[in-house]
Formats: C-alpha cells, structure tokens, sequence
C-alpha cells in the first residue's frame, strides 16, 4: 500500500522527516518496506509544444519534430506513435538528468546528438521516464493551456514528495488510507489529526432522496448511503487531486471518478460512482442473484459472476458487482449529467468470497473483505459529494439516504492494568494506560476498582479482547522500551526426548563413517513414486505446485538417486551420501501421529563410483556391497543391538536387519532397472533404516557398562575348506560359531578361491578363526580340539574337506 | 709386497666413485670376502715371519682407508640423491587431493547452531509430524476459517472435505502445530523448542521452494513477559550474530499470538546496510490457551519462529535457495564442518 509523505501532512503537524516518519511507522507496526521518490529531479524539464512532425528519413519508427521551448525551437527525434503536431508535451532539455534510473540503474543524462544522422536536442517523455506514472504506452501529452517555456513542475503544481511502501498487516485495515496512517502518527506525537469530513450530518434535513433503497441481503450489507449531484459538468481533476493519485500510482481519470479513488485512499471507504441517469426506476436494490449471470465490469471485461452473488441493482438489472466493481452499463463518462454516489458497508467474508472467485482484487474489494469502518459511511459519502460538486460545478442535493437496518453496538472491552503490566512486563501507571488509549481515539476511562474501559470505534474491528487492547498500548509505548527483566524466572529444563538425541548420535555417527549429509525433496512426481512403492501406499497432494513433486515420498532412496545422477553429469566419480528425514505411507489401521499415515524417520546410507579413485598409487577401486555391509554393521554394533539383530539374506543383492521378527533396514544393490532410470550405470548401493523402529531398544549412552579389556594376547588359527560351490561363507560360518568352543572371538574369510586343481564346482574358503581366553596365554594345544569340531561339524554339514 | 700395497693404495685413492654402479665395484673389487684386501690379508701367513707384523699394519690401513674412501663416497652419492628419487613411491611431491570427509548439510549446521543456543537458554526440543491435521495447524492456532493460508492457493492439501474442516489434512506450513501437541500432552512449564521441516505450496525458483525449515519456540509458565521474551530474542541475536549486533523489534500480527512482534537485525555497514527481518514472535493467543485447555489467566507465554534455510542463507551468504536441495558434491564440499 502506498502512502504519499505530502498528503499524510495534510492531516497532522508534524516536522519529522520523511526517514523520520518511516521509521516511526515501522516501529507503530505499520512496517514501511521502502520509499520512492515523487516528482523529483525535474529541473530542466519543460512544456514543449510541437509544431511539426515529418518522418525520419533513415528510420520508419522514428519522427522528427520540430519543438518550440518558448524562448527557442529544436529538432527532436521521437519514437512514440501517439506524438501529433500541435500537442504540448514534456520535454528534458539538453544538460537535464532524468529522474527515473535505467536498466542500468545509472540515471539518463540528456545531451544533444544524432539519432541515425539526424540531429536531436531533448527527449519528449513519457510518463514513467519523469516518474509521474507508470504509462510507457506514449509520450505524455499535456493540456493545452500551459505555455511552451513553462517548466514542467510548475506547469504541473508537483512538489517533491517521498511515497512511502507499507506492507500492512491484515488486523489493521483502518490503516489503509492516509487518516489511518495519520492517526497512528498523531498518537506518537500526541497531537489531533485534522479530519478532512464534515461532521455527522444535520439530523433536521430530511432523508427524502426520490430514490428508493432496499436492502434485501441484510446479512452482507448493513448499511447504504445514497448522494445525488446534479448538473454535473465531468471532465480533467485539478492539478493538485491528478497529483495526489499519480504520486500513489492511480491514473488520473475524470473529476468524478477521481474523486472516489482520492476519498477511498484518504479515508478507507470504498465508494461508486453511477451515472444516474443511466439507472432504471430509478432505485437501487441490493440483493443476491440467485442465478449465475454474466456482467460487464467497468475495465470492460465480461464476467461470468456465480450465483449468490451480492449485486447493486436497478429496477430492472444489476449495475454493479457489490463492493468489488462497478458495471460498464453505468459507468461515468464525459456526458454524465448526474452522479449518485454510493458508500456502502458490505460483509468482509462475502466480499472475499466473491473476489477470490472472480480472481479479482481491487482497491475497493481489499479493504472491504479486511472490514471498513460502519461509522464513516455517511461521513466519507458527504465528503466524496462535496468534493465532486466543487470540482465539477455540480449541485448537491442536500437529501440523502442512509439506509442503516443492521447498526450493531460499539465493543465495550475491560482492561486490566495489572494484567498488562505483567503481560508487557512493564510497570505503567493506570493513567498512562488510558491516557494511550485515548490518543489512539479508543474512548477509555478508569471505572471502579482501577480496571479501565475502553469503547471501541468503528475504525478498529480487529479489537474485541483485553489482548487486543495490550498490544494496542504496547505497540503504542514502543516495544523496543520494555525493561530488560531485572529477575530471570528459574526454569528446571527437562531431560532431552530420548528420540533427539538417539537421532543426533545417528547423525554424528553418518558423518564419522565418511557420509555426507544430503537435504533432499519430500514430493515427488508420480512416476518417480510409483518407481519405489505401489499406488495403494502413496499420498498425494490435492494442489500440487507442479507434476514434479506431487507424491510425499515413502522411501529416501528417490531423493538420493536424484542426487547422484545430479552428481554424476557433473563428473562426479564418488558418492557417499546419507539423509536423515521422513517417509510417508498410508496405513489401513492407527498411524504413527495422524490415523492413516504412517511416517517415520529413516536413515539412508547411499553409495555409487569408486572408494579409491585412480591415481599413481594404482586403479580405482569401487564401492562394494560390503562396503554397506560393514557400515551397517558399526551402526548396529553403535546402537548395541549386534547380538539381538536376525541378518536374513533376501537374495543375492540383499540383506534384511530384524529385531523381534520386524525388519529394521536392508541393504541392497539396486535393481538395474531402477538404477537405469537414473541414468546410471553403475551399480548403486543403498541401506535403509527404520530409526522408529529401533529407537526403543537402542542402548542409550549412558547405560553402557565396561568389560575388562583381556590381559592376555589373543591366538590366531587359518583353516581353508574346500566345498562346494554352491554353499555360503555365511553358512559356513554360522556351523563354524555353533561348534567352537566359547573362546573363538572373531572370524573372518581371508581368502575364497576357484580352480580346477580343487576339481570341478569347487571352491575353497580360508578363514582366519582368532581365539582368546580371559585367563590364560592360550597355545597350539588349546586351540586345536576346537578347530577339530569344527572340521567334523563342517565335513558332515557340508562335505568340506580341510586344504592342506 | 710392501709395492704392491703402495699400488693397491694408490688405485683406491683415484678410483672413480661417481654413481651407484661404480661404487658398487669398488665394493666388490676390494672390499668383498673375495676382493683385493681380503686376498692380500690372507696372504700374511705365507710371508716370511719378520715381515708379517709391518704387512699386518700395512693391511689393515690399507683397509680402513677403502672402508673410509667407500663410506665417504657413499654418503656423498646420497646426499646428491635426495632431491632425486629412485621410485614413485618416494616422490613426496606428488599432489593429493584432500580427503573425501563425512560431514553435516549446511542446514543441519545452522540448526545446530540455533538449537545449541536455545540448550543454553534451558528450552529442550519437540518433534512432531510433517503431515498434519486440520485441528493443529489452523483451528487451535487461531486461524479464522476464512484465513487465506487455508486456501489451496498457499498451503498443501492432503485431504479436503467440502464441509467439515476439521478432517482437512495438510503438509505443515509451519512447526508451530508442534507447540499444540506438546502443550495438550504436558502441563506448563513448558520451555522447547520445536525444529522442523514446513510445506508452502510456492512454485521452485532462486527465492522460493515448495519446502523449508523451521525452528520454533514456545515458553509457557506463569508470569512470563514479553519482557522476558524479547531478552531472549536479544540473547539470542547477540549469541548466533555476535554481541556488537544492533536490533530492534517492531509489532506484526499473527493470529496465534497478541501481542505479535518481527525482529529485525542491521545486516551489512552502518552506511548502506539494511534492516533484515529474522524472525517472528508473540505473546501466545488466549485463544490457543483455550484450545489446548490451559487457563489463559492463570498462565501466560511466548512463542516464536525462524527459517532455518534463510538464517543459513544470510550466513553463507547463499542467494538461491535450490542449491540447498540439489546436493552438489562441489556445495556440500565447502562446509565440511
């Protein structure tokens, strides 16, 4: 919303700088996001009048123009289509700076040159480039009553001015025009703003318009106010009203029409004006169309309004959309004779409903779906009137209506000083308070027992609690002045959730292992999804943002598949990624937090390319699955569950970790299909872990208990076993944990080899079996009945025969 | 004999020790179990009795001034070696890279950071869901029905019912619907703080992203200030900004709080920097209080917020947003912390 410094002036005394009053605004809450400058930087820039116009000999687009600048001519070359001999325009003389910047952000120096070789001294302007408007469809053609020669800020009665951007908050819509912002100033400064409305009219004048008003809807329109002008002569503003709304940004239109949009942006309420003489009956119906019609909008675009909407009409048809904008078929234009205004207080939820329907947000919708105020219809149509009828030679008729069946009470809110001083922790005097209150125009007096009540104007529909009124007093008071606490209140911080830290040990622990952590997308598209889990498992978003992220993902292997081929047409040639994050599946039964949903934290461990990139040392290595295999392992082992873990071989390329039966993660080589749709070549490795699954028998830090280290050195027996080739490591080494004795430690396979002297389908597996007794030097002798079992246990489970 | 170890010396002395292979049979010649002065010595006993002691001494300086002539060129050759190498593997030269490290996003080192400060400020944290209902995300947090972060324009819907909002489903836009669980499942005090990721229904561009990250607080008890909220703010600030930062607060609205607040902090020189917005704050809304069934008169509270992605971006002086998602090895590399 914009603000123009020199307007806001017209309602408060006041010396503050236009930085000054910024700054003030921000800390009232009326945040000023930026400022602009108006009508600066125009010296040198004059009235022009053009007597002739030829075409340029070397450029079809451009013009040559011969210009008289009062006490001189030149030749200017101009590209605008609208330039005409005869007109008067602006000009900036040679030695004269543009105020607007260039794409360049540097601001334009005017010099005398050649445009395709013919001589140019001066630029005509359009209305952008003098930064009076934002029109760029021409150059800016002026009213023919100023003198060539004349300087342009002169012609035109602009002053410098500074226009404010204020981002407003939707709780205060009375700021919304300048009497609003006004008013928040004049309370800081603690003075009277100057009201630019008469006050409420003469009860004694009749309201006798010949001109019936119903309200059918009463629900979404409590109040209608009915002005007539008669003999109306429309045509352009006076300088200092086209001023006014081009320094906001408004295009100036006619005097009628600009004096709605200036008292809408003085005072907040929207109000129409129709050409009476155009209206049926004449009379004026508000009420819902039970059907769908289509109307014709004012910027002349046909609409197709649904049914239920609340309309303006005649006696015969709808003549404008209420409260958003008004229709074509009685629009004001230069033979408008008549005028009755229109100041209406509309229902803010209708009005949003309808504009986010239409997909049409003006000035007047804005602020009637945020709440004007019901006080000010009456006041804001009186002066709206007055205005058109001293700037159009009109006549106002001194009857009017104001149709008010729904005139709810004022708020009446109690606050309690004790309860704000301790809310704010401030120590105000009850006074004070009030006092604040007061210069805010929120009536407020001290009742019986110190509590004061305060009745709550028109103007402030946001204000019906003792908070609101804390906040009024607070923001009032500055909340940059709220004493430091003297006294911290002691808080017993509770004992961090066992879920945080066991995901942060899980976190620390992926980087120690050599993991970089990875953020990746929580939707994805629904091709992608479809790649790791069927449709009856995945959640959609009704209104996704695009078909690439439509689907909450159910695993985090999408997201680093997308990392790595993101990574690997970049030349990438290693990847060792982890994300910690949520998944998402639908459940028949009770979900995790929401019914339906399950969504759990998981933990991914991905890996693609080489462990060892090549260089002089030797050829790359890759990433293998027990690369995975072993991480995983020292994740379990972190956790304590390495005894408790089931390890299930899924098939070859994958394993499954269990505790109790429930799988907890699984590693894998990923499907070449699946990797292919990545565009990857090479094999890619993945482990997924369920951390909601494990947090609970997880072994916490602090229960771990100490093992005496053993005092005596372990015993390291090689055995090979030839079998068959069919036959895994894995079970081999489960017969050969089964039967040796309790002080068999570790095993491990140091070698696996094939060749034909083994004889055919054979292969030969050496393992290094590392013993250790906890109280003895162990030797030769008392490892060898234990390798002796073991041999038996393996010859007869499965025909392995000990390699010498 | 005495001649001949005159000439043996001789061509000890003049012997050409310039390389490895020379020395090496200069070693062999004379030196070895089988070379000149083993041979010579092993000739004594042949020698008539009175010579024996004189060739004995001869002999033996001849040896010591081989060994001595060997040892001399030898350590000689060496040290012209060592800016020489003989093999790769001694090359101490030749360029590494460094080494491929496990590390932190740098949203994840950011949120570290925020939370680590709050730890000091005695808050503990909350989790709660990114898919959420109806209830904690609008209705207990004060949202009027007709608020436009309830229009599918803003926020993602999961499920939409025509008539009972209440079974709306939504990806949070905010983590304040933690604060809710937390404070139905517990009795005040309360003091935590509540990191997250949040969904907006925002087209992917350098300064929007469909997703983000949050980190709220909420402090309930009785007695609490918005005194006492906006020095935790400053500790806050003076603690992840540095102690010399200038701030200031200002009033905004939100609708789960009231009295609201924006924090800005000065961001660049004194002359020519700007005031940045860093995070939202309040005092919580009686109405929350009333929605999670706590007596807004007997307890009072603040609550605030912060995107940890822009924090982060600020920080590192990141100016789109996309490269936090794409996970470019060359971007995670730069924060190996």
């Amino acid at each position: 919303m914009k603000i123009s410094y020199n307007w806001l002036k017209q309602y408060i005394d006041t010396d503050l700088s236009p930085e000054e009053v910024a700054n003030r605004l921000t800390l009232l809450g009326l945040e000023v996001e930026g400022s602009e400058p108006f009508g600066n930087g125009m010296d040198g820039v004059v009235v022009g009048e053009i007597l002739e116009v030829n075409s340029h000999p070397n450029a079809d687009k451009l013009k040559l123009c011969r210009v008289d600048l009062g006490d001189h001519e030149v030749q200017i070359v101009c590209g605008a289509d609208n330039v005409r001999s005869g007109q008067k325009v602006p000009v900036a003389t040679t030695g004269s700076v543009l105020p607007v910047p260039g794409p360049d952000g540097k601001r334009f120096n005017i010099r005398k040159t050649k445009l395709r070789g013919e001589l140019s001294e001066g630029m005509i302007c359009a209305e952008d480039e003098l930064n009076l408007g934002d029109d760029h469809s021409g150059i800016m053609v002026l009213d023919k009553e100023y003198k060539a020669g004349t300087q342009l800020s002169d012609a035109l009665q602009i002053k410098p001015d500074t226009v404010f951007e204020i981002a407003l908050t939707p709780n205060r819509p009375d700021a919304s025009c300048h009497v609003g912002v006004a008013r928040d100033l004049a309370a800081w400064l603690d003075r009277k703003i100057k009201h630019p409305y008469p006050e409420e009219p003469d009860p004694a004048v009749k309201q006798d318009l010949q001109l019936p008003v119903t309200i059918h809807d009463r629900s979404q329109c409590h109040r209608y106010v009915a002005r007539i002008i008669r003999n109306v002569t429309v045509g352009p503003s006076p300088h200092w009203l086209r001023n006014r709304l081009r320094s906001i940004g408004l295009r100036p239109i006619n005097n009628v029409v600009d004096v709605t949009n200036y008292v809408l942006h003085e005072l907040g309420q929207p109000l129409h004006a129709f050409d009476l003489d155009l209206l049926s009956g004449p009379a004026i119906d508000v009420r819902s169309l039970s059907n769908e019609i289509t109307f014709r909008t004012l910027d002349k675009v046909e609409r197709n309004v649904p049914a239920g909407t609340l309309f303006i009409c005649d006696s015969e048809k709808p003549v404008a959309i209420a409260g958003i904008m008004g229709g074509l078929n009685s629009e004001v234009s230069d033979g408008t004779r008549t005028v009755l205004l229109e100041s209406a207080w509309f229902h803010p939820p209708s009005i949003r409903k309808t504009s986010k329907k239409l997909a049409l947000q003006t000035d007047s919708s804005y602020r009637f779906e945020r709440g004007v105020d019901p006080e000010l219809t009456h006041k804001a149509a009186a002066r709206a009137a007055e205005l058109i009828a001293e700037l159009s030679g009109g006549e106002l008729l001194p009857e009017y209506t104001d149709c008010h069946p729904v005139k709810p009470p004022r708020n009446q809110v109690q606050l309690r000083p004790q309860k704000l001083n301790g809310l704010l922790g401030t120590s105000l005097e009850t006074v004070e308070i009030s006092d604040l209150l007061n210069r805010l125009d929120i009536p407020s007096g001290i009742v019986n027992g110190g509590v004061i009540q305060s009745e709550i104007p028109g103007f402030r529909p946001d204000i019906s609690r003792e908070a609101d009124l804390i906040e009024e007093v607070g923001r009032l008071y500055d909340y940059n002045r709220i004493p430091k606490p003297t006294s911290t209140p002691f808080f017993t911080p509770g004992e961090l959730s066992g879920k945080e830290i066991f995901k942060e040990r899980i976190r620390t622990f992926s980087a120690r292992l050599g993991y970089k952590e990875i953020a990746t997308d929580s939707l994805l598209s629904r091709d992608e999804a479809s790649l790791f889990s069927d449709e009856e498992q995945q959640i959609h978003t009704l209104n996704p943002v695009s078909a690439e992220a439509t689907t909450l993902r159910t695993t985090l292997a999408a997201g680093f598949l997308k990392s790595v081929q993101y990574n690997v047409n970049r030349n990438a040639n290693r990847l060792k990624f982890f994300e910690i994050g949520h998944a998402f599946r639908k459940k028949m039964n009770k979900g995790t937090w929401i019914d339906g949903i399950e969504e759990h934290t998981w933990l991914l461990f991905g890996l693609w390319g080489d462990r060892k990139e090549e260089d002089w040392r030797g050829g790359p290595e890759p990433f293998t699955i027990f690369d995975l295999k072993q991480d995983i392992e020292s994740l379990i082992h972190l956790i304590g569950l390495s005894d408790k873990t089931e390890r299930v071989t899924e098939n070859r390329d994958c394993i499954l970790y269990k505790l109790n039966g429930k799988t907890f993660a699984r590693i894998e080589v990923m499907a070449p299909k699946l990797s292919n749709k990545y565009d990857l070549e090479r094999p890619v490795m993945i482990a997924e872990t369920d951390l909601d699954v494990i947090i609970e028998s997880s072994l916490l830090p602090g229960s771990r208990r100490f093992t005496p280290v053993p005092k005596f050195p372990s015993f390291s027996y090689d055995a090979a076993f030839i079998v068959d080739n069919d036959i895994n490591s894995g079970e081999l080494t489960e017969c050969i944990q089964e039967h040796a004795g309790s002080i068999l430690q570790n095993i491990e396979v140091f070698d696996i080899y094939e060749g034909d002297n083994l004889g055919r389908g054979k292969k030969s597996v050496a393992f290094r079996l590392t013993f250790l007794d906890r109280v003895k030097t162990l030797n030769i002798k008392d490892v060898e009945p234990e390798v002796n079992r073991v041999v038996k246990a393996l010859k007869s489970k499965f025909g392995a025969r000990l390699r010498s | 004999m005495k001649e001949h170890i005159e000439k043996v010396k001789k061509e000890i002395e003049s012997a050409d020790l310039q390389d490895e292979e020379s020395l090496e049979a200069f070693r062999l010649h004379y030196l070895s179990r089988k070379g000149v002065v083993q041979s010579l010595l092993a000739t004594i006993g042949s020698l008539p009795e009175e010579q024996r002691a004189t060739a004995g001494k001869q002999l033996n300086l001849l040896k010591k001034i081989a060994n001595d002539r060997f040892n001399d060129a030898k350590s000689l050759l060496n040290e012209g070696n060592k800016s020489r190498v003989q093999s790769a593997s001694e090359d101490i030269t030749i360029p590494v890279q460094p080494a491929w490290t496990g590390s932190f996003h740098p949203l994840t080192q950011t949120l570290e950071e925020m939370k680590q400060i709050f730890l000091r400020l005695g808050f503990d944290i909350s989790d709660g869901p990114e898919v959420e209902d109806d209830f904690h995300n609008f209705t207990a947090l004060n949202f009027p029905p007709e608020h436009p972060a309830r229009d599918m324009q803003d926020t993602f819907f999961i499920r939409k019912s025509e008539r009972k909002e209440e079974e709306d489903l939504v990806l949070r836009t905010h983590t304040s619907p933690v604060q809710i669980r937390l404070m139905k499942e517990t009795r005040p005090p309360v003091r935590s703080v509540m990191p997250g990721r949040v969904f907006r229904n925002e087209a992917v561009t350098a300064k929007s992203y469909f997703q983000f990250n949050q980190m709220e607080g909420l402090s309930v008890g009785e007695n609490i200030s918005m005194g006492e909220l906006i020095e935790t703010l400053v500790m806050f600030a003076r603690m992840m900004y540095g102690s010399s930062v200038q701030y200031r607060v200002r009033p905004s609205f939100f609708p789960f709080t009231e009295p609201s607040l924006e924090m800005d902090v000065w961001w660049g020189p004194t002359k020519g920097g700007q005031w940045l917005e860093i995070l939202g704050a309040g005092m919580v809304d009686p109405n929350v209080f009333e929605a999670v069934g706590y007596d807004p008169e007997k307890v009072s509270g603040f609550a605030f917020g912060m995107g940890v992605d822009r924090i982060a971006m600020l920080r590192y002086g990141i100016n789109d947003i996309r490269v936090l998602y794409e996970n470019d090895v060359r971007f995670l590399n730069q924060f190996p912390g």
